[in-house]
């Protein structure tokens, strides 16, 4: 066999140069403000607020009638000496659609609730909190214990029509998801 | 690489590779429509699709990678694959490009037919038209839920409820209610009875309601339906509202669902439009890349599978040109190419028996060959081949004893050339090519030369050769030294004459002699004194004449004698010595060179003493001067036996070429008395000790006499 490094150096160095840099432009990226254990009767609730944008070709597809989709995930983890243990974690998706006849813009919440709205901001400030419907169990979590309130929202590129979804991985106006922000809980 | 091993599994393989491909791209074609299950994996499907394009890139370019290493390198068979890869390749890419250009333009074109002005001012204005519809709906309800407020502003609880059942008839309302600003319901009034609760305002509506004062709104309602919700405020202070839900006719929802439908997805479409011809651009380069790609790497599979044999061919060529026979390739198929193999496999099969039997029948010729060397060169007759131009050929070892000159070493000379260098043999040598030019027959012819062991005489025999046509081919020349055999025979007709003589003259000698002192010692009493002086003078001279008679007939007796040799093992060196003492007195000078002074012979001492007093004596009276002599002892090795050489140099007047020939023959003599057998008797007692006497032609100082004699020890005291 001839001797394959070289031919694979220039490879991977080829790979490497078509690879997109889409980490660096998240000038359009949500953000967590801030989320927290709240206690109810019999259990916890996740209060969250999170600050969607959207970039102006987002916005255009929106107003095209695009719909736009994210998945809010909470996690409750238990840091560990390797690795953490994730003790709670869901998944609340959201959708957003314009309607052009009534010129109003419609928000799908986690439990199929349908909510209209006549501004973009009312919408998005509807998104910006969590519409849990579900209690986390309050044995969950015990007392003397350090845990983290890890939360995130991903913007569902899967979601887009098929002609759109290869521009939005590689385009950084579609790069509408948030990093993990994670809070300390303390029991 | 060894492709031959996955011949089966490779063809498998290309076919499952194909058919992964087909399915890949099948799948992510149908995953672009619309309605397709398959949408939620297009992206997946383009990575896949994408990473096989990136795998069978890697694949295609090691395989040119190598395909340039083997070029460079110069191996068998790569400029053909080179050949067949590069024809392959054009000929696929060239059609596929020209398709792949005029299949995106026919799509951009395709795509951009479905939009134009028109339909984008039909749906606008289908839009709009829906929304003055929908907005002419929403105004008159407005104005009608007002009036309904106003109707019941000022009016107390339980007559608000008895004013909305006359109310709701008359509005063709789904349902009123009036609640505080609390959200508190007064009251309600609905056309199905199965709604105890009314469909209270959400916060999101409280707080448009409260930034507003009014809200109004299609909202959607149960079962896809479109309701009207508007709420106004009853009092001026807010403090209570009224909320009614007007139906929308379905008709109406259906046509405006559609004509939203519709445009939306015009819109979307428009918005899609540089999407829709990227994405199916590159789901056609993909296409294309994979197609290419998969078709150029098993070219390059197929290639070198068909280019294998004719690898395997060249490199069998090679090694057949460089004399490797045993070569035998592998017959991968049994097509043409295999035939070919097959073909080589049996030629070199039939070179390599070839080769054999001749190296067989050149080893047997060799051997033959060699046979006849061993029999040539242990021959005891020197033998020299000539070509057609009568350059020498081959030269026996017996050759070189006979002529002392290494003929051997002047192959593909002629004998002229070799008389050059050895002035010596120019006679002889000269003579032999003079018989070989002129012969055509066998010819046979005595040759006396000297040589530097004095007289020789060569019987020479040669015979020309001839080729099967009758052209000449060279000649042999077949030679023996006689010269001891004639000496031999003339030693032994010497010693049968000898023996005669003494037989045949002796006998009456002594009654001559006899008779003759008788008649002189009876006549010269009676005689007169001058014939008695007379008788006397007569008597006498026969009496002398028969005393000479009788010394050579005893020398020739003695000579004819065999030698009594009481053998025993003395010095040499020191019989030699005791010898030249007994000269010394007499005058003669000695000089004596000695290697060593410890020679052992096994001789006969007595014979020894008369051959080294023979030699001295004819020195002494060839010289007339100061008698001058030089003693030599050397070792010397002659076929393989050691042999002490004992020269002896006078300064005398020497020998003349005449004499050489015949000195050691019988009865020759160059002085004035002496029987002439001196030197013969030396000879033959030499030869009688296994030895052998010469004169030494070299040197012209005087005469020079040589003798070898087998020696017992030399050298160690």
């Amino acid at each position: 066999m001839p001797n394959l490094a070289k031919p694979l150096n220039y490879g991977l160095l080829f790979c490497l140069m078509l690879w997109p840099l889409p980490s660096l432009a998240d000038d359009f990226a949500a953000k967590v403000r801030y989320a927290e254990l709240a206690e109810t009767t019999g259990g916890y609730s996740v209060n969250t607020e999170i600050d969607y944008q959207l970039s102006p070709t987002a916005k255009e597809a929106l107003h095209k009638g695009v719909p736009l989709a994210w998945d809010v995930s909470i996690k409750i983890r238990q840091p560990g000496f390797l690795r953490n243990t994730t003790l709670y974690k869901k998944k609340l998706p959201y959708s957003l659609q314009f309607h052009a006849l009534l010129n109003q813009y419609e928000v799908k919440g986690p439990s199929g609730q349908v909510e209209m709205f006549l501004t973009l901001n009312a919408a998005l400030n509807f998104m910006a909190l969590l519409h849990d419907a579900a209690h986390i169990d309050k044995g969950l979590l015990k007392p003397g214990h350090d845990y983290q309130l890890a939360v995130r929202t991903r913007f569902n590129r899967e979601l887009l029509p098929v002609p759109l979804r290869p521009v939005a991985y590689l385009d950084a106006q579609w790069f509408l998801s948030s990093d993990w922000f994670i809070w300390p809980i303390q029991k | 690489m060894a492709y031959s091993k996955i011949k089966l599994p490779a063809s498998v393989s290309i076919i499952i590779l194909f058919g992964f491909v087909l399915l890949s791209l099948q799948l992510m074609s149908s995953a672009t429509q619309e309605s397709s299950q398959l949408g939620e994996m297009y992206s997946w499907l383009l990575v896949i699709n994408t990473l096989g394009s990136i795998i069978l890139l890697g694949l295609v370019a090691v395989n040119a990678y190598s395909l340039v290493r083997e070029l460079k390198k110069k191996e068998a068979g790569s400029k053909l694959t080179t050949r067949m890869v590069s024809l392959f390749v054009l000929l696929a890419l060239a059609p596929a490009a020209i398709v792949f250009y005029f299949s995106v333009q026919f799509l951009h074109q395709g795509i951009d037919s479905w939009f134009n002005v028109e339909i984008d001012r039909a749906m606008d204005d289908a839009l709009e038209l829906s929304q003055s519809s929908l907005a002419q709906r929403m105004n008159w309800h407005i104005k009608q839920t007002r009036q309904m407020a106003t109707q019941l502003q000022d009016k107390s609880e339980p007559t608000i409820a008895l004013e909305l059942g006359s109310l709701w008839p008359e509005s063709g309302a789904m349902e009123i209610a009036v609640f505080s600003n609390q959200g508190h319901i007064l009251a309600s009034s609905s056309a199905n009875p199965s709604d105890i609760l009314p469909h209270l305002p959400d916060e999101q509506i409280w707080l448009q309601l409260r930034q507003n004062k009014e809200y109004f709104a299609y909202d959607p309602g149960d079962n896809d339906e479109m309701l009207v919700r508007i709420i106004v405020p009853i009092q001026r202070d807010q403090s209570r509202f009224l909320q009614v839900l007007y139906p929308v006719p379905v008709r109406v929802t259906d046509l405006a669902d559609s004509i939203e439908f519709a445009f939306i997805r015009y819109q979307e479409m428009t918005f899609l439009r540089d999407s829709l011809k990227t994405s199916f651009s590159l789901i056609l380069l993909l296409v294309l890349l994979l197609s290419m790609l998969a078709a150029i790497w098993v070219a390059f599979i197929s290639i070198r599978n068909i280019v294998a044999p004719v690898k395997e061919l060249v490199k069998g060529t090679q090694a057949v040109a460089d004399g490797d026979y045993k070569q035998q390739l592998p017959v991968m198929n049994q097509d043409d190419l295999g035939f070919l193999v097959e073909s080589f496999n049996q030629m070199t099969k039939r070179i390599a028996r070839s080769r054999d039997e001749t190296r067989a029948a050149g080893l047997e010729v060799e051997n033959q060959r060699a046979y006849l060397e061993t029999i040539l060169a242990n021959l005891t007759a020197g033998v020299i081949s000539f070509d057609s131009a009568f350059y020498i050929r081959t030269a026996n070892q017996a050759a070189y004893r006979i002529l002392h000159i290494p003929v051997s070493h002047f192959v593909g000379q002629t004998l002229q050339t070799l008389s050059v260098k050895h002035a010596e043999l120019a006679e002889v040598l000269t003579t032999i090519q003079r018989l070989l030019e002129k012969a055509d027959d066998i010819w046979e012819q005595r040759i006396v030369f000297l040589g530097p062991n004095g007289r020789q005489e060569l019987l020479c025999r040669g015979t020309p050769l001839f080729s099967q046509h009758g052209s000449r081919t060279g000649a042999v020349v077949v030679f023996d030294d006689v010269t001891d055999l004639i000496q031999a025979q003339k030693n032994a007709a010497w010693g049968e004459v000898a023996r005669r003589l003494a037989h045949e003259i002796k006998n009456p000698l002594t009654p001559i002699q006899l008779s003759a002192e008788r008649l002189q010692h009876k006549l010269a009493k009676e005689l007169p004194d001058s014939s008695a002086e007379f008788l006397q003078r007569g008597t006498r001279t026969i009496v002398q004449q028969v005393e000479a008679m009788k010394r050579m007939v005893d020398d020739f007796s003695e000579y004819a004698r065999p030698s009594k040799k009481q053998v025993e093992k003395i010095n040499l060196i020191d019989l030699i010595q005791e010898i030249l003492a007994l000269y010394t007195p007499s005058g003669i000078v000695f000089a004596s060179s000695f290697e060593t002074r410890h020679v052992i012979v096994e001789v006969d001492p007595v014979s020894i003493r008369q051959v080294l007093h023979n030699l001295i004596k004819n020195a002494q009276e060839a010289t007339t001067a100061q008698c001058k002599i030089d003693v030599k002892i050397a070792k010397v090795i002659r076929n393989n036996a050691e042999y002490v050489e004992l020269g002896i140099y006078d300064n005398g007047s020497g020998l003349n070429a005449d004499q050489i020939e015949t000195i050691f023959e019988p009865y020759v003599t160059s002085k004035s008395k002496g029987t002439g057998l001196g030197l013969a008797i030396v000879k033959k007692i030499v030869e009688e000790h296994g030895g052998v006497i010469w004169v030494d032609t070299s040197y012209n100082d005087g005469a020079g006499f040589v003798i070898q004699l087998p020696v017992f020890e030399f050298g160690n005291n």
